[in-house]
């Protein structure tokens, strides 16, 4: 028992270290995007390549987004899918990846799949609606994916804003995309136009441009670029809604 | 245990495990054996007989089976009882990028010299190892001969009671060997106990005052030198001048007392002793 | 203690002063700087990645991958050329334990690693302070943000790879305390490098409720035990370009995990360098 004493001791150090680092990962596992995914798929595969490449993830994401160019000649939707959500995988921050491979998923699968069942011509109007539609919610999950590892990027919002209005012809739901790229970081002043027009094609009028001017008056009115522009668009909708005087938007100094 | 001895092995057995099968190589075997204090004491054997797995133990480098062992009185297996210990092993190596002088001060701080008291400790051990104009050479440029002598000079740095030799001269040639052979009296003049591990009986027999000789990994005989190489039912007589006839008287006369005379032939001296006339000489001349 | 120190700290200086000298050490540093500076080249490889960003990532790439190697080999080689050379015959005879001994190996071997991790921390520093003045004048002239790093981040980072590399180090030493050949240690101990990075895994594994057996759960949680986490090391992405969102207490925390099992680890090498046999 005397000559294992030492041992068991330092066995000891070892588990009480063990135990110390599951705080201390706990701390930090959250600082590293790549990690504190939900998900992680195929969570071995895509788990060993992170936990092997430490800091050089960024440049084999890169290689791997190369990589992915060469099946999407090809058109081999799973190796495209594979590696472009490995890149995303690896670099989880970047709009890039996740951006262009919402619209893979969302756009060009689509396109193949209907190639591969015979063609726009063999393949009925309502099947390729289907399809359309399938892959654009699969794009739709790309994008939302890369929002929440992105912080909220506006770009990506867009994107999928973009895709829920062209693919799905849901403007409501289009529109509620392009609402939250309005909230986010550096949001290009077209976002907030995109979100009224898409709420004034989906019927809800008076409710565009109830938001729509608000959110002039209070931020983009002082912005250069888009201030003439929404006005006008605003004063458009004053006039098909019959908006009172009184309750316009008054009228701007450098307003033609 | 005897207090006075340097080192004391008490019933030493050494077993090593071997090969797969985990079978057991006895390289000591039941050792006893006293090493007293202020003497140069002779560990010899053939090769592979246990002197120098007996000297890893002695170090604490190799642990024992069975048996004890104790340093200057206190247990060999402990750090502080190598504190009054030099080892120079066989074949020394050392960093090849220090120079002698840094290898020298490093293995002070190891044995525990106070700082103040380095330099002055590094510049005598070089001295005695006739190393002080090499010693700001790295060590890497030495020759056989001068490693050994550095080698010792580490070895003694720390001014230790005991100092323990391996093969200090092999390798190296007579003219050298006769210089680590006066450092050895040097030391033992100073008091020290120096245990000597070689193959070179000629030295071991001019420079141990006792000497072991083991064999199989047992001790097979151990004793004061004079005592063991003694052959006391013989005499020789030295003669200078010695013509036919004074010959022939002679040998009647031992005849008549009894006594038989085996051989008359001229002294010799060694090859060794030769050597060092004439290339000792040829350096200063 | 001061004595046992000074002892150490003299083995340390020694193996130092041996692992500098070494051309491996020189080759890997050469290297691993220019993979720093031609990360300025690789540009146009840039996937829309915060350009920042992608230049850290060769810095980042080159003190984990290159770290690695180095700590590996570097720790190995220096032990066993003691081992091999029978210079640890002559110190070991000497008043020093065998843990002063280890200890002494491993500060000189994480000291060579500290010079190269801080090293290619400070060259990192100097390209990216260099390309961030380029873009605050690209962006001055475009009316945008330009983007900028946190040199406190940075040295953060440094200190956290210093550890990592040190956790490695410590770990391929309690190898090499029982390994017989150098070839041997340096497997084995890539091997344990590549389960520290991959442990992660295993933790990640145990944070999320499960319906696993209690065998497979006691295996987790023993793997998650044993096996350093290395991958807590690799926040440098965080540090370096987003550094408030992570806080000061949760990197001090793996610093001080780092420094845990470099205890555990050493513990664990005196114990087995022990009852080797020189």
């Amino acid at each position: 028992m005397r000559r294992a004493a030492p041992w068991i001791v330092a066995g000891l150090l070892l588990l009480g270290a063990g135990a110390y680092s599951e705080t201390s990962w706990r701390g930090v596992r959250q600082a590293v995007p790549e990690i504190g995914r939900k998900q992680i798929e195929p969570t071995l595969g895509q788990g060993v390549l992170l936990g092997i490449l430490g800091g050089l993830r960024t440049i084999v994401a890169d290689a791997t987004w190369l990589r992915s160019y060469v099946f999407w000649e090809k058109r081999d939707r799973a190796g495209c899918e594979a590696l472009m959500k490995t890149a995303c995988a690896l670099d989880p921050r970047s709009r890039f990846f996740w951006e262009n491979t919402g619209y893979a998923v969302g756009y060009d699968f689509a396109h193949w799949e209907i190639r591969r069942r015979g063609g726009y011509t063999k393949v009925s109007p309502e099947i390729q609606d289907g399809i359309f539609r399938r892959y654009a919610q699969l794009g739709l999950a790309v994008f939302e994916d890369g929002v929440e590892h992105t912080g909220g990027n506006s770009g990506i919002l867009i994107s999928a804003g973009q895709l829920a209005e062209i693919k799905l012809k849901d403007n409501l739901l289009a529109a509620s995309y392009y609402r939250r790229a309005t909230q986010a970081k550096s949001v290009p002043w077209f976002a907030y136009f995109m979100c009224a027009r898409t709420m004034w094609e989906a019927g809800q009028k008076e409710e565009a441009y109830a938001w729509y001017s608000a959110q002039w008056l209070a931020k983009l009115k002082k912005e250069e670029d888009g201030a003439p522009d929404d006005l006008e668009r605003l004063r458009f909708m004053e006039d098909e809604l019959k908006v009172p005087v009184l309750q316009r938007i008054p009228r701007q100094p450098w307003e033609k | 245990m005897t207090t006075g001895s340097a080192i004391s092995v008490q019933g030493l057995t050494k077993d090593f495990r071997v090969g797969l099968r985990g079978l057991k190589l006895r390289a000591v075997d039941n050792l006893t054996l006293e090493i007293p204090r202020g003497q140069v004491f002779g560990l010899l054997g053939p090769n592979g007989c246990g002197k120098s797995t007996t000297l890893k133990i002695v170090l604490g480098l190799v642990p024992a089976t069975t048996g004890t062992i104790s340093i200057l009185g206190s247990p060999s297996a402990t750090a502080a009882a190598r504190q009054r210990t030099g080892f120079l092993p066989e074949a020394p190596y050392f960093h090849k990028f220090l120079t002698g002088r840094e290898l020298v001060e490093y293995c002070a701080r190891l044995s525990g010299v106070p700082a103040d008291k380095v330099t002055a400790a590094v510049e005598a051990s070089l001295e005695l190892a006739a190393m002080t104009e090499a010693a700001n050479r790295p060590i890497g440029t030495y020759s056989k001969g001068m490693l050994q002598r550095i080698g010792l000079a580490q070895a003694i740095v720390h001014d230790p009671e005991l100092v323990i030799l391996d093969e200090p001269t092999a390798g190296v040639d007579p003219v050298g060997s006769a210089a680590i052979g006066r450092m050895i009296h040097a030391m033992r003049a100073k008091g020290k106990t120096i245990v000597l591990c070689s193959h070179l009986l000629g030295q071991v027999e001019q420079v141990c005052d006792r000497v072991a000789i083991m064999d199989r990994g047992r001790l097979v005989l151990e004793g004061r030198v004079d005592e063991v190489l003694a052959q006391r039912d013989r005499h020789v007589i030295t003669v200078e001048a010695l013509s036919p006839a004074a010959r022939a008287a002679a040998e009647a006369a031992l005849a008549a007392h009894g006594a038989t005379v085996t051989s008359i032939t001229h002294p010799r001296r060694s090859l060794e002793d030769l050597f060092r006339e004439l290339v000792t000489g040829s350096r200063d001349a | 203690m001061n004595a046992r120190l000074t002892r150490s700290s003299w083995i340390a200086r020694i193996t130092f002063l041996e692992a500098i000298r070494q051309r491996f050490f020189a080759f890997l540093l050469v290297l691993s700087a220019a993979m720093v500076v031609s990360s300025v080249s690789f540009r146009f490889m840039d996937f829309g990645h915060s350009e920042l960003k992608f230049v850290a990532d060769f810095a980042f790439g080159g003190m984990f991958l290159f770290g690695s190697v180095l700590a590996l080999v570097m720790t190995a080689q220096l032990f066993f050329a003691e081992i091999d050379n029978r210079t640890a015959l002559t110190l070991l005879a000497k008043p020093l334990s065998r843990t002063e001994f280890l200890l002494g190996k491993f500060l000189g071997t994480w000291a060579v690693l500290g010079v190269f991790v801080f090293s290619l921390a400070f060259l990192q520093g100097v390209i990216l302070w260099s390309r961030t003045q380029e873009l605050i004048v690209l962006a001055a002239e475009s009316g945008r943000v330009a983007p900028d790093f946190s040199v406190s981040g940075l040295a953060a980072f440094a200190v956290l790879q210093w550890f990592r590399l040190g956790v490695v180090a410590a770990m391929v030493l309690m190898v090499s305390a029982v390994a017989r050949t150098f070839l041997f240690a340096v497997i084995v101990g890539a091997m344990a490098i590549v389960a520290g990075q991959l442990q992660w895994l295993a933790q990640e594994a145990l944070l999320k409720p499960s319906d696993a057996n209690a065998l497979t759960k006691g295996l987790l949680w023993l793997s998650s035990r044993v096996i350093p986490n290395l991958q807590q090391f690799n926040i440098g992405d965080t540090l370096v370009l987003d550094p408030t969102a992570i806080s000061g207490d949760a990197v001090w925390s793996v610093v001080l995990s780092g420094f845990f099992y470099l205890v555990a680890f050493l513990a664990l090498a005196s114990l087995a360098f022990r009852r080797r046999e020189i």
